[in-house]
């Protein structure tokens, strides 16, 4: 049964990758986009048919005709996940590189471990034998440790060291301790613990560590809040110092130390690990009431607000703890969403990619104080350019697209450059585009690559300005754009990562990122005489959200690397029944 | 097999294990009393229990090493010496310190009471391994110094008695006194005053207190105590002046912490005015490595402008914007047309400005001067044509006034491409623009 639909789909899908176009030898010069691009087609076999699983009601015909879209508007992105890592493939095996995987040099063991517990004269022998005397019990812990060795070599070491010194040195205490840890010994933590506590004072915050991921996973996890506490008197402890005690605590059902602790790394500003988030759907199931109800809405929304996308083992925990709540049927599917928005499942339209009204002027504000003038606006311009800018730009009525001149022109390595970016303002403005081209004043100047009369052609489909040749352009492309509204996009292949993290506070550098998800177009395939693609502008925000009665929870797939200005492409879809 | 001898012991068995106490108490070495019986009479009291559970002899005594760590517990249970508890917060951070110091990691092993409340003030735990590993870093330098300068006087010493042994010294016999170090001082500081009144002026410009961490304001203080020292030693100094230097900034905190008493008799000018106030505008070039346009020769009549800034966030662009505040002209080093450069950031220290500039006005060849570029930054030097962009440049010599008018300045700019256009293709991302192929 759903052997049929794909028998039906492949010569399809076949005509589609061989199609002429896939083999031109011009995408080559666009590595950012042809790529991917013919991943995705690939891809698509796959993804499709676990739709088709999920949601039977689809013909062939809509799939047939779904796949006709994703050639035409490759789904896939600069934002995709993935994206700059196939980018930096493709750009790496142009210049015939291979591409070096991570190559997993294993430390070849050139210092042996023993594997059995020797006695005091093998040690002292082993020791004689060893190049560094002086931190011989040391380093051979720190082998143990890494070499995941038995625990009672590591205890005969310490026998030998006993022989010798008389006393344990707390350097060598740690790492034991660091191994006892490491493969859950859990009396020996609590011996140690006991023996630290008469020898020393205090304990530096490392031990401290060790003896709160030890104690939480025995009886006596309370004492770790303890230990959580002392670290506090020196520094901020970690997200793991934090998950480590909630997760004991939600295993011992204490939900409000748990709750409490996770407020407390809240309002620390610190990112909880996946692990604890985990825990908290783990560990819910057992104890299912409104309260605790509450409490994973909150998690679910702290998601949300923060931009954390899942990994797939917490998505699978949040998948699992909506199906067992007890009463409410909810059913939940991973998946791709369409380019409409829509879902495929569920036919839920997701949440709109545009700012709402207030965002948009408080990001507004936010590039033109942060970006464009910080704290010195000569860094990037000058007074009286940018005010000859301002005006420029509010005496013209609104732009559909900014062009970033530059940036267009360069496309190609090879070719004239005012050719190729008087190419695509042509076709823009075909299209009755208002457009906007934006470059330095050297464009001007009549040489081979930038012809006068290419430039005076410009001029006459777009408004152009030319900023001075030492001043930076992407400010005011940013700005022309967001001037004009909600409305205008603008055109460029740069990733604005400077200019964002020029933003000042996480809030703002969310909401740029996402308005320019929803703003930036960029040019995916150019091949001068033909028609010219742009990557399609997704409809809809990637992000974990909610209506009455469906979660969409976007996360991060296994084995798909993504970088900070990428977003996931997979969804975890949940729908209830009533 | 000693197991069964043990037995015979056993009844001594008490008696043994205070033997062993005061043993461990007295820190000798227990491996040295194995031969003794009643060393293996302990070993041996654990071991009887387990030799009837029937476990391997290997494992026999591997919590040994607890007894005798409990029984020394009680015995040493002061490491941490108590602080007074007038500072609690202090007192914590110090015995942190002790303890990472402890655990082997990268701190020092004194700690002044500043030093501490700087660890304090630090914001997060990075930050202060951070601080803690440099302070570790400068201690053990310290004791470094500490010691072969030990040595050295012991070796001095040695020789004095030697000597003395040997009979009396030879007097030797010369036209000249011994040339002391005094002299030389003298010889400099009369050149310093002669460039004072008729040096080519070279100015800091100290404006960027507030762009500098402390640690970078100590670097760059380091930098032009240097830069002072070299210029005051070099055949025809420059006129040093610190121009926009705010009286009780942390600039001058720093210099007078350094220089002490004499700061007052360095024979540079120190100013609060700005060197726009100073000099005419015309004849002030900015160096900065963000320039667009490039220093090609040395101008005896120009007045020079170095940011003393140490830049360790990357913060670009900080004195070309000043530069542009102040319509001046602006260049940077040649490094692309004679360097072949490799790795690191095109900005060089303040004592590495200095030394070239010095040096291209002595000789007035960049091959020379570019040889104080780190080594490390570039992969040799570039074949140039020099007679040729020598030549060339003089024609265009009086061309090098940078414009303010864009229209003159784009000529200008491609002047400069006719010049080196051979080198220029390179790699110089920063003058894209002039690329006209």
């Amino acid at each position: 049964m759903l052997v049929q639909p794909l028998g039906s789909l492949a010569p399809h899908l076949q005509r589609v990758l061989r199609s002429p176009r896939a083999h031109q030898a011009v995408w080559r010069h666009f590595p950012s986009c042809a790529v991917p691009h013919l991943h995705t087609s690939k891809n698509l076999m796959s993804s499709e048919l676990k739709q088709s699983d999920a949601n039977q009601r689809k013909t062939s015909k809509a799939q047939l005709e779904r796949i006709r879209r994703a050639d035409t508007g490759s789904p896939f992105s600069v934002f995709t996940a993935g994206a700059a890592r196939k980018r930096a493939e493709s750009v790496k095996s142009q210049m015939g590189v291979e591409l070096a995987e991570t190559s997993t040099v294993t430390k070849v063991g050139k210092s042996l471990v023993p594997l059995k517990p020797l006695n005091v004269d093998d040690w002292k022998k082993l020791k004689t034998e060893s190049p560094n005397k002086t931190r011989f019990e040391v380093s051979m812990m720190e082998k143990l440790l890494s070499a995941r060795a038995d625990i009672d070599v590591a205890k005969s070491l310490l026998v030998f060291v006993t022989m010798e010194n008389g006393t344990v040195e707390y350097e060598l205490l740690l790492k034991y301790l660091a191994l006892c840890v490491q493969q859950q010994h859990l009396t020996e933590i609590l011996d140690l613990y006991g023996m630290m506590k008469t020898r020393f004072k205090i304990l530096d915050i490392g031990a401290y560590s060790l003896f709160i991921s030890g104690f939480s996973k025995t009886d006596r996890w309370r004492e770790a809040v303890m230990f959580l506490d002392s670290i506090k008197k020196m520094v901020t402890p970690s997200p793991r110092n934090y998950g480590d005690i909630v997760i004991s605590a939600l295993k011992h059902k204490e939900v409000e130390t748990a709750w409490m602790l996770f407020k407390e790394m809240e309002n620390k500003n610190l990112k909880p690990t996946e692990n604890t988030l985990e825990a908290f759907f783990d560990y819910g199931k057992s104890f299912c009431d409104d309260q605790y109800e509450n409490k994973v809405m909150y998690i679910l929304f702290y998601l949300r607000d923060n931009q954390i996308y899942p990994g797939k083992g917490l998505m699978q925990s949040i998948h699992s703890w909506f199906e067992s709540i007890p009463g409410k049927q909810w059913e939940g599917h991973e998946t791709t969403i369409l380019h409409s928005g829509k879902c495929p499942v569920c036919n839920t339209l997701l949440e709109s990619i545009q700012l709402s009204v207030e965002e948009y002027h408080l990001l507004r504000e936010c590039v033109m104080n942060d970006i464009i003038q910080g704290t010195d606006t000569f860094k990037k311009t000058t007074p009286q350019e940018l005010q000859h800018f301002q005006t420029f730009v509010k005496n013209r009525p609104p732009y559909d697209i900014v062009i970033d001149g530059l940036n267009v022109a360069n496309i190609a390595p090879k070719g004239n450059q005012s050719k190729i970016l008087l190419d695509v303002v042509s076709y823009l403005a075909n299209r009755n585009m208002r457009l906007l081209v934006l470059g330095r004043k050297h464009m001007l100047r009549g040489t081979r690559s930038w012809n006068k009369g290419h430039m005076a052609d410009i001029q006459k489909y777009a408004d152009c300005f030319f900023t001075e040749n030492i001043s930076e352009d992407d400010p005011f492309l940013l700005y022309a754009t967001m001037h004009s509204g909600n409305h205008c996009k603008f055109l460029s292949r740069d990733l604005m990562r400077d200019h964002k993290a020029c933003l000042s506070d996480q809030n703002t550098r969310r909401l740029f990122f996402k308005w320019q998800r929803g703003h930036q177009l960029v040019l995916s395939r150019y091949n001068p005489g033909n028609r010219m693609k742009f990557e399609i502008i997704s409809k809809y925000d990637t992000i974990v959200q909610t209506t009455q009665d469906t979660w969409h929870i976007p996360y991060d797939e296994e084995g798909v690397e993504r970088c900070s200005y990428e977003v996931p492409r997979k969804w975890l879809c949940l729908r209830k029944y009533n | 097999m000693w197991f069964r001898v043990a037995h015979i012991f056993q009844t001594f068995a008490g008696h043994y294990s205070l033997q062993l106490k005061t043993c461990v108490k007295n820190k000798v070495p227990l491996i040295r009393c194995q031969f003794m019986p009643h060393h293996r009479m302990l070993v041996l009291t654990s071991c009887k229990k387990n030799e009837e559970k029937k476990v391997s002899p290997d494992k026999l005594d591997l919590d040994i090493w607890k007894t005798i760590m409990k029984e020394t517990a009680s015995e040493a249970p002061k490491t941490c010496p108590s602080e007074d508890p007038v500072d609690a917060f202090s007192a914590a951070t110090r015995e942190m310190v002790q303890m990472w110091r402890l655990a082997g990691k990268a701190v020092p092993e004194n700690i002044t009471e500043e030093q501490l409340s700087i660890v304090q003030e630090l914001p997060s735990k990075s930050a202060k391994k951070k601080y803690l590993k440099y302070l570790a870093i400068k201690e053990g330098k310290k004791k470094a110094t500490k010691e072969k300068r030990k040595i050295k006087q012991e070796g001095a010493e040695y020789l004095q008695k030697e000597k003395q042994n040997g009979g009396g010294v030879e007097l030797k016999n010369t036209f000249l006194l011994q040339f002391w170090q005094r002299s030389f001082d003298v010889m400099y500081n009369w050149r310093a005053a002669q460039s004072m009144l008729f040096g080519q002026p070279l100015v800091f410009d100290m404006s960027y207190e507030s762009n500098m961490a402390r640690r970078e304001m100590e670097n760059t203080v380091s930098q032009l105590l240097e830069c002072e020292g070299f210029n005051r030693k070099s055949l025809d100094p420059f006129h040093l002046y610190f121009c926009n230097m705010m009286p009780e900034g942390s600039y001058h905190k720093e210099l007078l912490k350094r220089y002490g008493d004499a700061w007052d008799r360095l024979l540079i000018t120190v100013t609060e005015k700005s060197y726009v106030d100073i000099f005419p505008k015309d004849k002030l070039v900015y160096l900065t490595a963000d320039s667009p346009s490039v220093l090609k020769s040395f101008h005896h009549d120009k007045i020079y402008i170095i940011g003393s800034i140490v830049d360790k966030s990357i913060q670009t662009g900080l004195s070309l914007a000043n530069a542009k505040r102040l319509k001046l002209a602006t260049a940077r080093l040649p490094l692309d047309e004679y360097l072949k450069w490799d790795v690191g950031a095109k900005n060089l220290t303040l004592n590495q400005m200095i030394s070239i500039l010095l040096t291209v006005k002595e000789t007035g060849n960049w091959q020379e001067a570019l040889k104080f570029v780190p080594k490390r930054k570039h992969e040799g030097f570039l074949p140039v044509p020099e007679q040729k962009y020598c030549n060339q440049f003089k024609n265009h010599q009086n061309k090098t006034r940078i414009d303010n008018g864009p229209v003159k300045k784009a000529r200008r700019q491609k002047s400069t491409l006719n010049l080196n256009q051979g080198v220029e293709k390179s790699s110089n991302k920063k003058r894209w623009w002039l690329d006209e192929d």
